[in-house]
């Protein structure tokens, strides 16, 4: 059996492991938005936090560019009826709000357990056409600095990396990202999935590149990592 | 139960080959005659109860009744022969304890799935857990040691003498038994036949497996560069791991199939599906720099080019073509692979290049080309490849000829011999010699190969063995930066 982490869970064992991720905080009171949005700022995004609800959208249990405190409180309240709602049954523990992040360039990283040859790392260009073009290269974990740097070269990414465009791009961050993903697997073998999709790339000397969106999945014989939020 | 080393496989002080026959069409008869004009003829034992003797040599109506030692059993008999077969091994290893290595080339076993099948392979491994016997096979086609002339193989290749080539440093492992004879063969028809140093079919590898034939072959030190055939194996990290380490000594060419099977591996999540089976084998390969070709033909291409041909010292590739259009198709071939790179070669070459050659020659537009044009002669192909090869900054060449009828064609080849073979060693680089024109141009090439050197039937074969040795030659530089 496995498990499958929530998104603030599986949100701080990525940036513990030096994969930046957007800034998430959890809230579980009303009372708390005020502080929230003067530490986050806006556009913010918010949505429910709960294992039982896979499909937040269709639940009504997400809201994107929040641009108030006064647009937050309603938000606040709409998501939690709606969960009520449309998901009577399930378990809330409360209503992620994230820094709505800006446009940039998306990219994939995932891990999975080949049933062979055991943990591969993949990289490759986000969006939703990624299975299809098969713009993605692999290696099997762990990975040295030098795989990490010709996983980039096998994809198309390797371009853009040069420059294409006049857009600048560091490629450092995707190699600290991909052996962050190595150590992480290194430390944590339980970990049976991860996939980070979209991770979003800034042109250097702009915003801070990071992951959107993330799955961690655990075999659940293991003992479960323990996490303070 | 210790298990036995592989040693007696490829060196074993007797062979028994149980099922010999003297009918020319039973695989029983080629096994002895691919070895009984060899060196290993006087340590050769038929056995069969239906003929005194097999190919001259005196046979044994059973295997415990050979009175001189056996190390080796070849099985070739009908498989439901195998239970009294392994009673009298049995009775031999409680008289004599000599017998290390069994080659059970016989099919009909586990791989039928049938409960008969299966009890008769269980029969062939008590071999193993009672004497720590090793077993090749079942279901394949054998062994060759070509430095000592055991081969158990029943292949015949049917190439005369003095079409092979001389010893080489090739070895090679097959799953397949009927694709390992294809590359026996195929090699076997080259302008100069190939003789591999150890080649492989291992069957069900009910017991010997890949792992263990790498590890023999890691330390062979005949062996200078490993090919295989593979379709899966059980332990596939391991298997990988160790042809990684292995790969940064000696090069591993390996010719893997299912790539159709990319979809089977389950994959449960979004990037998780991008990973199928073949996939991940085919990065694995890249991570571990294992060279993967893609048909029998580049593996045998590259094969011999990295037995024969010496260390490259960088990758900067020069191509020099006597012919327009093949020198163009060649340079597409090339700009598909980012491992070559380009020399920058010196004034003092371009200008001696152009003296050279014919005066409507194209020198260096662009860099790292000379098309020296059809009217030239034997004389100046070899200059024009001397000049290119004496300069510093060219690592490797690809030389193309297409033989015009005006120009004698062993006079061509026995020159450019010369030539090559008159040059001071550290200017003896690579060079891939595509000398197109079919049958036509074959004596030429037969007289480069004779002088190790590696011929190409055009510049899309010749590209493929450059891309090969010039990939492995980077990976050794990344390696030891690392």
């Amino acid at each position: 059996m496995s498990r499958t982490l929530n998104e603030l869970e599986a949100s701080k064992l990525l940036s513990r492991h030096g994969i930046p991720m957007t800034e998430s905080m959890l809230c579980r009171d009303r009372a708390q938005l005020p502080e929230i949005a003067g530490s986050l700022g806006f556009p913010v995004v918010m949505k429910i936090l709960s294992a039982d609800i896979l499909h937040k959208t269709e639940a009504g249990c997400v809201r994107l560019s929040i641009r108030s405190l006064a647009d937050m409180e309603t938000a606040y309240d709409e998501i939690l009826a709606n969960a009520a709602k449309n998901a009577p049954a399930a378990r809330i523990e409360g209503v992620i709000i994230q820094r709505m992040q800006a446009e940039g360039l998306q990219v994939i990283f995932g891990v999975n357990r080949d049933s062979q040859f055991g943990p591969v790392v993949v990289f490759g260009i986000g969006g939703i056409y990624v299975e299809l073009l098969k713009a993605v290269s692999m290696r099997l974990l762990p990975i040295t600095r030098a795989d990490a740097l010709e996983m980039i070269e096998e994809t198309p990414l390797a371009m853009i990396f040069q420059g294409a465009r006049g857009k600048r791009y560091d490629r450092e961050e995707v190699v600290a990202v991909l052996l962050g993903l190595s150590g992480l697997l290194g430390e944590h073998p339980e970990i049976r999935e991860i996939d980070i999709n979209p991770f979003i790339l800034y042109e250097q000397n702009g915003a801070k590149s990071c992951g959107v969106d993330a799955i961690v999945v655990m075999d659940e014989s293991n003992v479960p990592l323990s996490f303070s939020t | 139960m210790k298990l036995n080393d592989l040693n007696a496989l490829f060196d074993p002080d007797g062979i028994a080959v149980i099922g010999a026959s003297n009918n020319p069409l039973k695989a029983g008869s080629v096994i002895i005659q691919n070895m009984v004009r060899g060196p290993m003829a006087d340590r050769l034992y038929p056995v069969t109860t239906s003929e005194p003797t097999i190919a001259g040599l005196r046979a044994y109506k059973l295997l415990s009744e050979i009175p001189h030692r056996v190390e080796l059993v070849v099985l070739i008999m009908p498989s439901s022969a195998i239970y009294s077969v392994m009673d009298d091994l049995d009775k031999r290893m409680a008289e004599q304890g000599d017998i290390q290595v069994i080659v059970c080339a016989a099919a009909d076993y586990s791989e039928t799935k049938t409960e008969e099948g299966v009890r008769r392979q269980a029969r062939l491994m008590q071999a193993k857990e009672r004497y720590g016997i090793r077993v090749v096979g079942p279901n394949c086609i054998g062994v060759i040691n070509d430095q000592n002339g055991v081969n158990t193989t029943f292949v015949n290749a049917g190439v005369p003498e003095n079409r092979l080539g001389p010893q080489s440093g090739i070895s090679f492992v097959s799953q397949s038994g009927s694709l390992a004879a294809t590359i026996l063969m195929t090699g076997a028809s080259k302008p100069l036949g190939i003789r591999y140093n150890k080649f492989i079919s291992i069957g069900n590898m009910a017991d010997v497996d890949f792992i263990d034939l790498l590890e023999y072959l890691e330390n062979d030190s005949t062996t200078k560069v490993i090919g295989m055939y593979l379709e899966g194996f059980p332990n596939a990290r391991k298997l990988i791991e160790t042809m990684g380490r292995i790969a940064k000594r000696k090069p591993i060419l390996v010719l893997k199939v299912g790539r159709s099977n990319r979809g089977s591996a389950a994959a449960s999540s979004h990037t998780g599906s991008l990973a199928g089976a073949d996939a991940v084998y085919d990065a694995a390969f890249r991570q571990y720099g294992i060279i993967r070709v893609n048909s029998i033909g580049e593996l045998l291409d590259s094969l011999t080019a990295f037995d024969r041909m010496p260390d490259l010292r960088g990758t900067n590739t020069f191509l020099l073509t006597q012919a327009g259009g093949p020198g163009i198709f060649c340079t597409d071939e090339m700009s598909r692979y980012s491992v070559f790179s380009i020399p920058l070669v010196s004034p003092e070459t371009k200008a001696l290049l152009r003296s050279v050659i014919p005066p409507m020659s194209s020198v260096c537009e662009p860099e790292g080309y000379a098309d020296i044009t059809a009217a030239a002669t034997v004389c100046q192909h070899c200059d024009a490849l001397q000049t290119v090869l004496s300069d510093d900054a060219v690592d490797m060449v690809l030389f193309i000829t297409v033989i015009p009828p005006f120009l004698p064609v062993e006079e061509l080849g026995t020159a450019l011999v010369n030539m090559y073979q008159g040059l001071k060693k550290r200017y003896q680089k690579p060079v891939f010699f595509c000398i197109m024109a079919g049958d036509y141009v074959l004596p030429c090439r037969r007289l480069l190969e004779k002088a190790g050197l590696c011929t190409f039937d055009s510049p899309l074969e010749g590209v493929a063995a450059a891309k090969n040795l010039a990939y492995y030659d980077r990976l050794q530089r990344r390696k030891e930066a690392e």
